[in-house]
């Protein structure tokens, strides 16, 4: 469902990730892992069609990222760090908004509207303005656009942070159930949600992958996933680089 | 174009939903109406000079070439200071909250999201028009001889129009090459302003550089419009000015600074 080969960013000489490759299944939950500025923002953001690579290939549902852009954005659902919304707009506005960008037919709209209303628990708010919300709110409007028009990938860049012992459990819990049935590719530090959520982890380490195996593996080889996290992300840049 | 309708819709009701709309809207119309007020009162001078000096010469005065005329060029200068107030945040705001990242994430072209922006900003330079037809409309309920010529008003309105469209092309263009709304306006206030003070730099130059300058002069492209005349230059200058700059804003969102 999503191929990666040797994906490059730089920012002018930095290089944000540095040759990457990797494959995601259909049906897949995937989890990216590394330290902050690792490169996992900048690879979803790639993935999502928000920002350009400086090289390498990205196939998701069997269309190019770079040259077939918005066949890809049909087919993906991205739900940025931190969801950037429109404070001005009620809930319902909003999404609907993002509907009719996602083309979604006049006659749909409205009962996919009500389906991610239901399925991210925003039906109690959904005339309240964005503005007026809690952070666990924001971070389900988030995540509900990013479900509409029911996506085969969703891409979710760090997708509990900032929330309440409570909130993340609530969210943590649906992105379990979407997973179910689609593909998903997220970026955390939590890595007990990884547990939860995915089948595999991906640790990128100086825009470099240095772990990329299935949970059960990396638990057997490394004895946990906290420990496999800490030797992957323990070699200095020079290291990496080599 | 329904995803166009849907950026135009969301624009309309974001600008309503904060001050900045409305705080352009009572700009134009508090400066609107003083110069309104002035030409009337220095045309009422005029007429009561001329009805004890000069009786015959009170033909030669009316509403529309002494008033309104010198109005719809007033107001074409107004735009200069009050388009960048609408156009600043048009891209600008959402490279600033991150919002940009929703929209490059749907299927959405950049010439989608250029045509959407710039429609919502043209509704406000609308409503800034219908403010200033009203002025005309009042002068007519009050006119007790002659009110003005309608056809005049239009081609003034028609002008003032297009002006807008271009000024607004060129505020969405640079909105689109920061994040700061600020900067955003005054480099737009800046271009503007060069547009408008060419044809003070043509009266002191000769040959093909007055010629150029006079081209490119905004305002001066509004004097035809003013008194009701609508030459094609003058309607493809503004019309090349608004294609050039939307032009670049596409490219401009297509290209790097978008990311």
């Amino acid at each position: 469902m999503i191929e990666v080969v040797d994906l490059v960013k730089r920012y002018g000489d930095v290089p944000a990730i540095a040759g990457i490759g990797f494959k995601v299944g259909r049906g897949e939950a995937l989890a990216l892992l590394g330290p902050n500025g690792a490169g996992k923002t900048t690879t979803l953001r790639i993935l999502a069609g928000a920002l350009s690579a400086t090289s390498g290939k990205a196939i998701i549902a069997g269309y190019d990222v770079f040259e077939q852009p918005l066949e890809v954005k049909r087919r993906t659902g991205f739900m940025p760090e931190a969801p950037p919304l429109y404070d001005e707009l009620s809930v319902s506005a909003f999404l609907t908004f993002i509907g009719r960008l996602k083309e979604l037919p006049r006659g749909r709209l409205a009962a996919e509207l009500e389906r991610v209303l239901s399925v991210c628990g925003l039906t109690e708010v959904r005339k309240r303005r964005i503005g007026n919300l809690s952070k666990g709110y924001r971070q389900r409007i988030g995540l509900a656009q990013a479900l509409l028009a029911d996506p085969q990938v969703l891409i979710l860049d760090e997708p509990t942070i900032g929330l309440d012992p409570n909130q993340i459990a609530e969210v943590r819990t649906l992105i379990t159930k979407i997973a179910a049935d689609h593909t998903v590719i997220l970026s955390t530090h939590v890595l007990g949600e990884v547990l939860q959520i995915c089948d595999r982890a991906l640790i990128i380490h100086h825009g470099r992958i240095m772990l990329d195996d299935k949970l059960d593996q990396i638990t057997a080889d490394h004895g946990s996933l906290e420990d496999a996290f800490r030797q992957a992300t323990r070699e200095e840049p020079a290291a990496c680089a080599r | 174009m329904r995803k166009m309708m849907a950026i135009f819709q969301k624009e309309v009701r974001i600008a309503f939903s904060t001050p900045v709309a409305y705080i352009a809207l009572a700009i134009f119309s508090v400066v609107a109406g003083f110069f309104f007020c002035r030409l009337l009162a220095d045309f009422q001078g005029r007429v009561l000079v001329a009805a004890q000096t000069r009786p015959l010469a009170l033909k030669y005065l009316n509403l529309t070439d002494d008033v309104l005329a010198p109005l719809v060029l007033n107001v074409s200068v107004l735009l200069i200071f009050v388009v960048p107030l609408v156009t600043m945040g048009l891209i600008a705001a959402e490279r600033r909250s991150r919002t940009h990242q929703l929209l490059r994430a749907c299927p959405v072209t950049p010439f989608q999201i250029v045509i959407g922006k710039y429609l919502g900003a043209m509704t406000i330079l609308l409503a800034m028009l219908v403010l200033t037809a009203a002025l005309p409309l009042l002068l007519a309920a009050f006119a007790r001889d002659k009110g003005p010529e309608w056809s005049t008003v239009a081609t003034g309105l028609t002008g003032l129009f297009l002006a807008g469209a271009a000024f607004a092309a060129v505020g969405l263009f640079v909105s689109s090459r920061t994040k700061s709304q600020l900067v955003a306006a005054i480099v737009t206030f800046c271009i503007l302003l060069m547009l408008w003070v060419a044809g003070w730099a043509a009266g002191d130059s000769s040959g093909l550089t007055r010629e150029v300058l006079q081209g490119a002069c905004a305002t001066a492209h509004m004097r035809n419009f003013a008194r009701g005349v609508v030459d094609l230059r003058d309607v493809v200058y503004y019309l090349s000015l608004t294609a050039f700059f939307l032009f670049l804003a596409q490219r401009s969102l297509a290209a790097r600074a978008w990311k």
